[in-house]
């Protein structure tokens, strides 16, 4: 017991992959985020929680460039380019955005594809997608078919994969149990455990805290753009306890 | 009144020229689904694939089918030019629909001048590809150059279905009008796909203005009469999709051909715009629904 909490202290004390500091966003003249200070270890998995419109999305979009934002964000150690997504998914940084950002008209064979279109190596990009396939065999029976054809929670998978095939070495992920059944997002969750395990660094955005927090090694609470607490998950013994400090 | 005896005859040579309106409304389809952008300078493109070639193998003595590659490779360069000069700083600056239409009017505007001091105000031409007797089929006479034009055009609308559906770059591009920031989020830059698909239209365009200048004639001004029925074939066909704007292209050349005989060459411009108007009254979305 007491080595398995010294393992995830040590993960919140690792070398940051990602660290982001004074994170600023805005849409028009509205702050959306306002400085935002944040780290993410090698390795970790850390939830990033809050109600809607606290400014989750914006956090992630910020981190990619997408977003208008000031602050500085560092991937081990490089300063990232801000305002360029493309250079930022080419450091290796994948999101998996809201909504999925499917090519839904195009087949899930030409969406995984496309995942990894900076990758030139034959072999490499045919053993991604058996590990990809091998992750998600649901995919596997609808190579073929439209994206935008198949269920949400296929969707989901087909996001995530597509995500994998560029090889992340983090992975951010908005909200992906969004309107899914509870067993589909249990199954996805369950699968972004194992990636984590295998050691890929992922951001978890989430507005339903449970399945999160069991995956998590640390929490971020974000509320009205800012992040109001830092949490580890096994000190969370309720929903209450996350519902106060959300309103703190 | 007119003879209509000839009409097979006369719906022949409309095929021809309609396959010419439909590569220039597919010029239109690929940058407006890289972009969102209407460019008018797809005109510019057309009579400068001509006017080159003409230049080259009539006053250089470069063989017609080299001079003809070397005018495509230069316009496609053009292209990239105006998308990096013209569009891209408007691109970046948000700048409207509205905007962007006039912009690449002027460029070809400018273009067509130049053209004109560069070369005068003479029209051009080029020798027929084939120079060989018609075949007569069933009492119509079909010229060889149509048969390149028929053929080419297949061709090329046929090369293009499989750039798109079966290269990376081609599924890249159809990505990048599908959702462009997700295909940014995957490492897909972007901006060079918008260049592409310009160097890409106007290389099309190019191709269509040499095809159609051995039956006709190239001038500086032959631009903008070819962008407009150009862009009403893209309409017609439902803007954003290729292979509507070609079939566009096609129904437009053979009803400007009816009306020739019907009303006399006098209202050929007529028919068209009146297809046009028709079509954005009674259905906007085009023959096969708009893209977006
Ligand atoms: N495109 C946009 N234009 C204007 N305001 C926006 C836009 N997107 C988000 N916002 C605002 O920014 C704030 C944060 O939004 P968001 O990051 O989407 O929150 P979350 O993902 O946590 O639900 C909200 O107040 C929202 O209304
Ligand atoms: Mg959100």
């Amino acid at each position: 017991m007491s080595l398995a909490v010294a393992a995830k202290t040590d993960a919140s004390t690792a070398p940051a992959i990602l660290a982001a500091t004074g994170l600023s966003a805005r849409y028009g003249h509205i702050h959306a985020l306002h400085g935002v200070d944040l780290q993410i270890g090698e390795g970790e998995l850390v939830a990033v929680l809050g109600p809607n419109g606290a400014g989750k999305s914006t956090l992630l979009r910020a981190i990619m460039g997408l977003s208008a934002n000031d602050g500085e964000v560092r991937f081990r150690g490089e300063a990232l380019p801000r305002r360029d997504p493309v250079a930022v998914a080419s450091r290796g940084i994948v999101l998996v955005p809201e909504g999925r950002g499917l090519f839904s008209p195009m087949s899930v064979s030409d969406n995984l594809e496309l995942g990894a279109y900076r990758l030139g190596d034959k072999a490499e990009f045919k053993r991604r997608r058996e590990r990809v396939l091998a992750l998600f065999p649901r995919l596997k029976e609808r190579l073929g078919q439209v994206a935008g054809s198949m269920s949400g929670g296929e969707q989901q998978m087909l996001a995530i994969g597509r995500a994998l095939m560029a090889g992340p070495k983090l992975l951010l992920l908005d909200e992906p149990s969004l309107g899914l059944a509870p067993r589909v997002t249990e199954e996805i969750l369950e699968t972004l455990g194992l990636l984590n395990r295998e050691g890929l660094a992922i951001v978890l955005v989430e507005q339903k805290a449970p399945l999160a927090l069991e995956l998590a090694n640390r929490v971020y609470l974000l509320s009205l753009g800012r992040i109001v607490a830092e949490l580890d998950p096994r000190d969370i013994t309720s929903h209450d306890d996350l519902a106060r400090h959300y309103f703190a | 009144m007119a003879d209509w005896s000839y009409i097979p005859q006369v719906l022949v040579s409309g095929l021809g020229i309609g396959c010419v309106y439909g590569l220039i409304g597919i010029g239109f389809c690929v940058i407006y689904n890289a972009s969102g952008i209407v460019n008018f300078a797809q005109g510019a493109f057309v009579m400068l694939g001509g006017m080159i070639t003409h230049m080259l193998f009539a006053r250089n003595g470069v063989p017609l089918p080299l001079a003809a590659v070397i005018a495509i490779a230069a316009v496609a360069l053009l292209g990239v030019a105006i998308e990096r000069v013209v569009v891209r700083p408007l691109w970046n600056r948000k700048a409207t629909m509205f905007v962007m239409i006039l912009a690449t009017l002027a460029a070809q505007i400018v273009i067509e001048r130049l053209t004109l001091i560069a070369v005068g105000d003479q029209p051009k031409t080029l020798p027929v590809f084939t120079d060989r007797p018609p075949l007569m089929i069933g009492g119509v006479a079909i010229g060889f150059q149509l048969i390149w034009i028929v053929g080419g055009s297949i061709a090329i609308v046929g090369l293009l279905a499989a750039f798109f559906s079966l290269t990376k770059t081609g599924k890249a591009m159809r990505a990048c009008s599908i959702n462009r920031e997700a295909a940014a989020l995957q490492g897909i830059p972007v901006s060079r796909m918008l260049a592409l698909a310009f160097a890409l239209s106007a290389a099309l365009g190019a191709f269509a203005g040499i095809l159609i200048t051995p039956t006709q004639y190239t001038a500086f001004n032959v631009g903008v009469p070819f962008a407009i029925s150009g862009f009403i074939a893209a309409i017609v066909g439902g803007f954003g999709r290729p292979f509507g704007a070609f079939l566009g292209g096609l129904l437009l050349g053979l009803l400007q051909a009816l009306a020739i005989v019907g009303f006399g060459a006098g209202l050929k411009n007529v028919a068209a715009l009146s297809v046009l108007l028709l079509f954005l009254f009674i259905r906007p979305s085009g023959i096969l629904g708009a893209a977006k």
